[in-house]
């Protein structure tokens, strides 16, 4: 059983710890090899997350950085290699333990469930933090619904950070695409993570939108003071607003620096262009 | 108009989501946002409400006529089993098609666990209301058990595999009829008797308003006590973290396990919650055939068949996948439909058990009808009746 | 010996019988990704027009006409009912046929009624062939030899034919198939038309005395239900599993009756598809689908 150490107990009033007291621990990736079949999807991979950082994973298309997420949130196990957040390895664990260790993810195609509530899609988040099988829900067991509650009040105070407070109560599936990705995110940040993980969160997004993104991300990673990795294409938001920068290309680490020094790196600068002619090829 | 048309155009599944909109979360007013409080205070209103209901549903056999307590008798053993389905299929995304076999597991656990095991029949000799709960927990326990087949199958490969239940019940049935009795003559379990009151009680001294209180009276304060205890049940876990877990595991497997639900459990857990109500249903089934329970000559029609478990499936898709409220409506149209034709065209009950001949009989026009049903629901109301419903309220209050 | 002879013959016979019923809806599942329930309807319809213009055209032309009746309600369905409700998801859609499988059986079982029971078989009903000291009943082996004529030139059709191409394409990619030109509709509309006939020739086997008992054609929808299981446990998306899953239930379901009785035959079947599906989810030779975030 892997240790929780530097997560709240499940089922504490969340929130109670003063943004910036809670330990923060680093996620490393070590030498994470994925294989399917014959295909190397990800090929000897390790970096780190620096604690309360914002860190960016880019690269062509088919580089690996979805794999790479899948990997660290236990859909994919790596053929070798391993990672770890602080003292737990993540590798190690079951699946659906990983959320509780503190890794909350949002998803590049949204997966939230269209005809529920946003506070629904957001409580999700919560079920890590939460007990209670069908018959204390079924009996509305005092101590459960006790519980309930105030745990929809912090997905409620999660939702207002986030902005798509005013429609917790509307099925989720009819909010625009940009508040649908909101909702994706207040799910993620519902699972109380000492790391975020962010899946494309630009995709799809106009300019006007994208700023208001990295505004957003902004506002978590000092808000809430925890990391957070995001997958991106988007140069310009990666450039942005990560402190440091990770590149893939064929399931290989080509650049691992800070954007300003990557932006320039030449390898880097081959893959994209690279890729730019294949896509128009 | 057009928000409803484009959740149910960007649900993954159109068939199920959509449904639950304003359906499966309690807090959830009729789609007004805006609303600060995460708990508007409708407690209170709703309390009043299931006050009202118990005191209409009380009051019923008294005013109803005998016949028609025995058709809603039938509509609420239905009702309570297509809860047990809906939230199977609608809210976890599990196909089942073995659903009369589980009722035939509560319905042969009852009759064992209570009779006292005369003539040759096994039987425990529990009291009654014990072997009701035991029959429950055995067949939510035999639910589970098909976890490892339930966990590794998905979509159509479960529902044929969860077909070969149906085959097996029938077949063991067949072969053990010290347990579930013979194809001829069947074996008869006890009434429910609670407290010294007798379920079943058929030359009855009580009477209310003139009114004697026999047996189907009883017979229907016990259903009607049942399908609402099993609703409250339901709809308590369906708005809570068991149901938030269900929609997640039904929409996307992998989103749900990165939000800590594991995707295994859960669905044994959706069996064998669904098994339950199904159990309980298959006792109902036998109490309301006067005791009797009997295996069925053929594994395709009969009280146990695949028919059955195709017309509870059309239940819960007439009603609304996913839907407690659709799930009882679906009951009423599959159940009540064949029972209420003979007694609305005064005709004799005889041909309501006769389905051969090449007459539209009540029960060939029900079969017609729901066939029609299912197919229309689909292509043009996948949120089933429910949905219908919804929409119409939506309109009404509108105007 | 003779025993064991007797039940591979019948297994086989049975099992060609399964394999076209089971070829059908695996070929339908392939052009659609719908799973027909109502395949079982399209054999019973087949079977009922050929009882009801046997006594008007004779057996032959009867059962020309059987045949080409399912493959055009089979194409009707698909394109009437399932082409329009392209957003449902493949449960719903299967549901779908769930619901024109009881509208076709219940009118079909009303026509029949309480009559005596038709027999579709005249041909072959009274054939017999001893072998290795067993008997082979005419359906049976008038079944294998037609499986193997049909199935075989099925195969020969989808590996060098046009439309065997146009199929296997369509199977592998839908939007890439239609922006290469293959026309989507006629692909599934001759998938359905396939299936249907091939239930319908399947049916002209199984409403006669040796496979369908003393029942006929009213009990070949129940008959043709075996065919579920043994496309399933042969993978959906293989037309040689479906082939290979028909003879395993057939001989399944004859071992079962031989060495233990006639009700166990029925189950016996569908414990082999389970334990199939426990150890292969996707059945043996079906598509492991990899699943994506």
């Amino acid at each position: 059983m892997p240790d929780t150490t530097a997560h709240p107990t499940p089922g504490a009033p969340p929130a109670d710890v003063p943004a910036g007291a809670r330990e923060i621990p680093t996620l490393a990736v070590e030498d994470v090899t994925v294989r399917f079949g014959g295909i190397v999807a990800l090929d000897a991979v390790s970096f780190s997350v620096a604690p309360r950082s914002i860190h960016a994973l880019i690269g062509p298309n088919g580089a690996g950085k979805s794999t790479c997420f899948n990997a660290v949130t236990g859909i994919y196990r790596p053929t070798s290699g391993r990672v770890t957040l602080g003292d737990a390895v993540l590798t190690d664990t079951p699946p659906h333990q990983v959320a509780r260790l503190g890794v909350g993810r949002a998803f590049q195609n949204l997966a939230l469930v269209a005809g529920s509530s946003v506070l629904d899609n957001v409580m999700l988040g919560r079920y890590s933090l939460t007990s209670g099988g069908f018959l204390s829900y079924g009996l509305r067991l005092p101590r459960t619904m006790r519980a309930e509650r105030r745990h929809e009040e912090r997905a409620a105070e999660i939702c207002d950070f986030l902005g798509i407070g005013a429609h917790l109560h509307r099925p989720a599936g009819v909010l625009s695409y940009g508040d649908q990705k909101r909702v994706d995110i207040a799910r993620a940040l519902a699972v109380e993570p000492t790391v975020l993980l962010l899946d494309e969160p630009a995709a799809g997004m106009n300019a006007s939108e994208t700023a208001e993104l990295a505004h957003l991300i902004r506002d978590i990673s000092t808000g809430l003071s925890i990391s957070i990795l995001l997958v991106e294409h988007d140069m310009g938001l990666v450039m942005g607003i990560a402190d440091r920068v990770t590149v893939l290309d064929f399931g290989r680490l080509i650049a691992d620096d800070t954007p300003a020094v990557v932006q320039k790196d030449p390898a880097v600068i081959r893959a994209y262009l690279g890729s730019v002619e294949e896509e128009s090829a | 108009m057009s928000e409803t048309t484009r959740a149910e155009a960007t649900g993954p599944t159109a068939g199920a989501t959509g449904v639950d909109a304003a359906e499966t979360d309690s807090a959830a007013p009729d789609g007004q946002g805006g609303m600060p409080a995460v708990h508007p205070r409708r407690d209170r209103r709703r309390w009043l409400l299931w006050g009202a209901l118990v005191v209409v549903l009380f009051l019923v056999p008294i005013y109803l006529p005998g016949q028609y307590l025995i058709v809603s008798t039938w509509v609420m053993t239905g009702a309570v089993g297509a809860m047990g389905l809906t939230m199977l299929i609608g809210q976890a995304g599990q196909l089942s098609l073995a659903h009369s076999f589980f009722l035939l597991v509560g319905g042969v656990s009852y009759t064992v666990l209570s009779s006292d095991g005369t003539d040759g029949f096994v039987g425990l000799g529990l009291p009654t209301a014990l072997s009701l709960v035991l029959a429950v927990a055995i067949s939510a326990a035999v639910g589970a058990a098909f976890a490892p087949v339930s966990g590794r199958l998905t979509g159509i490969y479960l529902g044929v595999a969860s077909l070969s239940l149906v085959f097996l019940g029938w077949w063991l049935a067949r072969v053990l009829p010290s347990i579930a009795g013979s194809t001829s003559s069947g074996r008869y379990a006890d009434d429910l008797n609670l407290f010294g009151f007798d379920f079943g009680e058929k030359s009855p001294t009580l009477a209310i308003l003139g009114v004697p209180i026999g047996q189907n009276e009883r017979l229907f304060w016990l259903y009607a006590a049942l399908t609402l205890i099993a609703y409250f049940v339901a709809r308590g876990a369906v708005d809570g973290r068991v149901g938030r877990a269900w929609r997640a595991v039904r929409d996307n497997e992998a989103a749900a396990t990165v939000m800590g639900v594991s995707v295994v459990r859960q669905k044994s857990v959706a069996f064998a919650v669904s098994s339950a109500y199904a159990g309980l249903a298959g006792v109902m089934v036998v109490w309301w055939y006067d005791g009797l329970l009997k295996p069925d000559e053929a594994v395709d029609s009969g009280t146990y068949s695949t028919a059955v478990a195709i017309a509870y499936l059309a239940m819960v898709v007439i009603g609304g996948l996913g839907s407690l409220g659709g799930a009882i409506v679906g009951a009423a149209v599959v159940f009540g439909t064949p029972l209420i034709i003979p007694l609305l065209s005064q005709g004799d009950s005889s041909a309501v058990l006769s389905s051969g001949g090449t007459a539209f009989s009540p029960v060939v026009i029900t079969y017609l009808a729901y066939g029609a049903l299912i197919v229309l629901i689909v292509l043009f109301e996948p949120g089933g009746l429910a949905a219908l419903g919804r929409r119409l309220t939506a309109r009404l209050k509108r105007s | 010996m003779s025993t064991f002879v007797q039940v591979l013959l019948n297994g086989t016979g049975r099992g060609a019988i399964y394999a076209l019923l089971a070829l059908g809806f695996v070929v339908i599942y392939k052009s659609t990704e719908v799973i027909n329930f109502a395949h079982g309807s399209l054999a019973l319809f087949g079977g009922y027009i050929v009882f009801a213009l046997k006594p008007t055209l004779g057996w032959l032309g009867a059962a020309v006409c059987g045949v080409l009746a399912a493959a055009a309600l089979a194409v009707l369905i698909e394109r009437v009912l399932l082409a329009r409700a392209k957003l449902a998801s493949q449960d719903s859609l299967a549901i779908l046929t769930i619901g024109v499988d009881i509208l076709i059986l219940t009118e079909i079982t009303r026509r029949l009624g309480t009559a005596s029971a038709p027999f579709l078989g005249d041909p072959y009903q009274d054939v017999r062939l001893r072998f290795l000291g067993a008997t082979i009943e005419g359906p049976e082996l008038f079944a294998l030899l037609t499986a193997i004529v049909l199935i075989g030139g099925f195969f020969v059709a989808f590996r060098f034919s046009t439309w065997g191409l146009t199929m296997r394409a369509q199977s592998e990619n839908k939007e890439a198939a239609a922006l290469m030109g293959i026309r989507s509709w006629r692909v599934t509309a001759s998938a359905w038309a396939l299936g249907g006939a091939l239930a319908a020739i399947a049916i002209l086997f199984i409403a006669t005395l040796p496979v369908a008992g003393g029942a006929g054609l009213t009990a070949a929808h129940t008959i043709a239900f075996a065919a579920f299981p043994a496309a399933i446990l042969g993978g959906l998306t293989s037309p040689g599993g479906a082939v290979v899953g028909g003879l395993v239930v057939g001989l399944a379901e004859s071992s079962a009756s031989q060495y233990i009785d006639n009700d166990f035959a029925k189950v016996a079947v569908y414990l082999v598809m389970l334990v199939v599906l426990v150890a292969r989810p996707s059945g043996l030779f079906g598509k492991v689908e990899q699943v994506r975030v």
